[in-house]
């Protein structure tokens, strides 16, 4: 073999590492990066939804506004519609049902965790009632409680708490078994190890849990406020259709869009500040 | 620098002919072993992985019971695990949530030591195993040798009577372990413990104890209890000086020809 042969492949091996590629596996991005490519990609949403908007034909244009006119249409629900009062409203049936679904889940799910018999004995409640649809509670809690506040975050409350407890047990089951020896070995007693040592173990994931859930628990909030409603934003979105007023409906929609997207930010900063020693550590 | 143990002639851990089965009585991991630990001693246990030297050791921490047999640790009977016996696992097990102080500090927080008192003995420790300047830091900032060494001086805070090492060094690299290796002899100096080393690691089982008890394999029995007479009751602050001592190779080369009759009947 001639030297002419090694070069050329030194070249050519030279030539591939000249082009790296964009989409590498396990890179990761700057906080910069991660933000622009976000802006780039809402801005292409709402970029395609404006196109969208100028293709339709000119009489249907009323049931596919602008980007533009959905936005104005919130500005003029908030200065003439007193609409933060609605959104409030909604915001207490949500945190509010969501705090007591966790007062429930995370208990329950740290102690069917941590015990055998506990979790034999309630899991196969909590298995089922997972599959039943929380609409399917609405009549029954209609006649329990009347078109009331209680019967929305009921509603809410059943939409969630489930699966919360299901996922929090998980998240309890996956500590590991040597953390709970290690207690074990020096003595700790078993509430010790359940709230100190099982469930600081768990708590980012139980934090990550919730965070999904509460997620879950906005795509109940409209199905909870269209029947039997006079307040909160789905309530203002049923008046709307009824009236086919589309940009006031797409405004409740980015409402509750905008509500979320700030639920879990505040999610992730108190999980990041509540846990030091859980950060990713920083390349 | 070679170092006295000190070793009275008090029975500190008693194995009362111990077996242990599972699945149902189906499976025997250890079959009928017995042993007396006297106070002071450093004893490991070698024998092939799977073998059931885990198994003995947990059966003496109380994280599991025999099937049948008993075990004495300091006349007591073993009931469950207790701070008597401090135990570090080959998975690192300080707490990822608190810092290395606030680690070393936990066991002394559960036997109610007042916070002073905590805070002058985690520190005194953390110094003995050389980390100090990493005492306010988390878990996840700390390598693998530095977590292990968390554990250590969490577990001899307590001051335990008996401290159980189950492989502990088993996930380091080799030049760590051996550093770790060397902290531990100058540690036993000044804790004097009580200790049984799980090993698979012939030279390091012969570098750190007093006396070895070689297991069978499955079902686990011992097969050889033999003090190590070549060190003539001493222990050595570095490597270099035990590998000098003569007979060394004799024992390491006896060793080396017990687990290979223990592997190849298991091949056959
Ligand atoms: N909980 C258990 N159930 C069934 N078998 C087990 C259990 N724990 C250990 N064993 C078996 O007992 C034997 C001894 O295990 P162990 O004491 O961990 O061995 P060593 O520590 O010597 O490698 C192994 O064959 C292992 O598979
Ligand atoms: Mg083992």
């Amino acid at each position: 073999m001639s030297d002419t042969s090694i070069q050329s492949a030194a070249e050519a091996s030279n030539r591939v590492r000249r082009k790296p590629k964009k989409l590498q596996l396990l890179t990761t991005l700057s906080g910069r990066q991660t933000m622009i490519l976000g802006l780039i990609g809402m801005g292409a949403f709402f970029g395609l939804w404006e196109i969208a908007h100028l293709m339709t034909a000119e009489e249907a244009k009323r049931f596919l506004p602008s980007p533009i006119s959905v936005v104005q249409a919130l500005t003029a629900l908030i200065q003439e519609k007193n609409f933060m009062a609605d959104v409030g409203i909604s915001a207490y049936r949500i945190f509010g049902s969501f705090f007591i679904a966790c007062v429930i889940a995370v208990p329950l799910g740290i102690l069917m965790g941590c015990f055998a018999p506990i979790r034999a004995l309630i899991n196969p409640v909590i298995s089922g009632a997972r599959y039943l649809p929380a609409a399917s509670f609405i009549p029954l809690l209609l006649v329990w409680f009347g078109p009331t506040d209680s019967q929305k975050m009921a509603l809410l409350i059943l939409g969630v708490v489930f699966f919360l407890i299901a996922l929090i047990l998980d998240n309890t089951e996956a500590v590991a078994t040597e953390l709970v020896e290690a207690a074990q070995t020096m003595g700790a007693s078993r509430w010790e190890i359940m709230v100190n040592v099982v469930g600081r173990a768990a708590s980012p994931a139980i934090v990550d849990s919730m965070r999904n859930m509460i997620a879950v628990a906005y795509t109940y909030l409209v199905i909870a406020e269209i029947v039997a409603a006079q307040d909160g934003i789905g309530a203002v979105m049923m008046r709307a259709g009824r009236f086919l007023k589309v940009d006031v409906i797409m405004a409740g929609i980015l409402a509750i869009g905008i509500m979320g997207v700030l639920t879990d930010i505040v999610f992730r900063a108190a999980a990041y500040y509540a846990f030091p020693w859980n950060r990713k550590r920083q390349g | 620098m070679k170092l006295k143990p000190e070793i009275s002639d008090k029975e500190m851990i008693t194995v009362n002919g111990v077996s242990k089965t599972y699945l149902g009585g189906k499976f025997t991991a250890v079959d009928n072993v017995s042993l007396d630990i006297i106070e002071g001693e450093i004893v490991a246990f070698v024998g092939p992985s799977g073998c059931g030297k885990t198994t003995v050791m947990r059966m003496v921490a109380g994280l599991e019971t025999p099937t049948t047999g008993d075990i004495l640790v300091n006349g007591h009977e073993v009931q469950g695990p207790g701070p008597d016996r401090g135990m570090i696992f080959q998975a690192y097990t300080s707490f990822p949530w608190l810092t290395s102080r606030q680690n070393v500090e936990y066991g002394m927080k559960i036997l109610g030591i007042p916070a002073a008192e905590r805070r002058e003995r985690g520190q005194k420790l953390l110094e003995e195993v050389h980390l100090g300047p990493a005492a306010d830091k988390y878990p996840s900032e700390l390598s693998g040798g530095m977590k292990q060494r968390v554990a250590i001086a969490r577990t001899l805070a307590q001051n335990p009577e008996v401290l159980l090492m189950d492989e502990p060094f088993g996930a380091l690299d080799a030049q760590v372990r051996w550093e770790m290796q060397e902290m531990m002899v100058q540690i036993m100096d000044v804790e004097k413990k009580t200790v049984i080393l799980v090993t698979h690691d012939i030279q390091e089982a012969i570098y750190l104890a007093d006396r070895i008890v070689f297991y069978t394999r499955t079902p686990g029995r011992i097969k050889h209890d033999v003090y190590l007479d070549f060190k003539k009751g001493q222990r050595f602050t570095s490597k270099e000086d035990l590998l000098s001592q003569s007979g060394y190779l004799e024992v390491e080369k006896q060793m080396f020809a017990w687990m290979r009759e223990e592997i190849q009947l298991q091949a056959t």
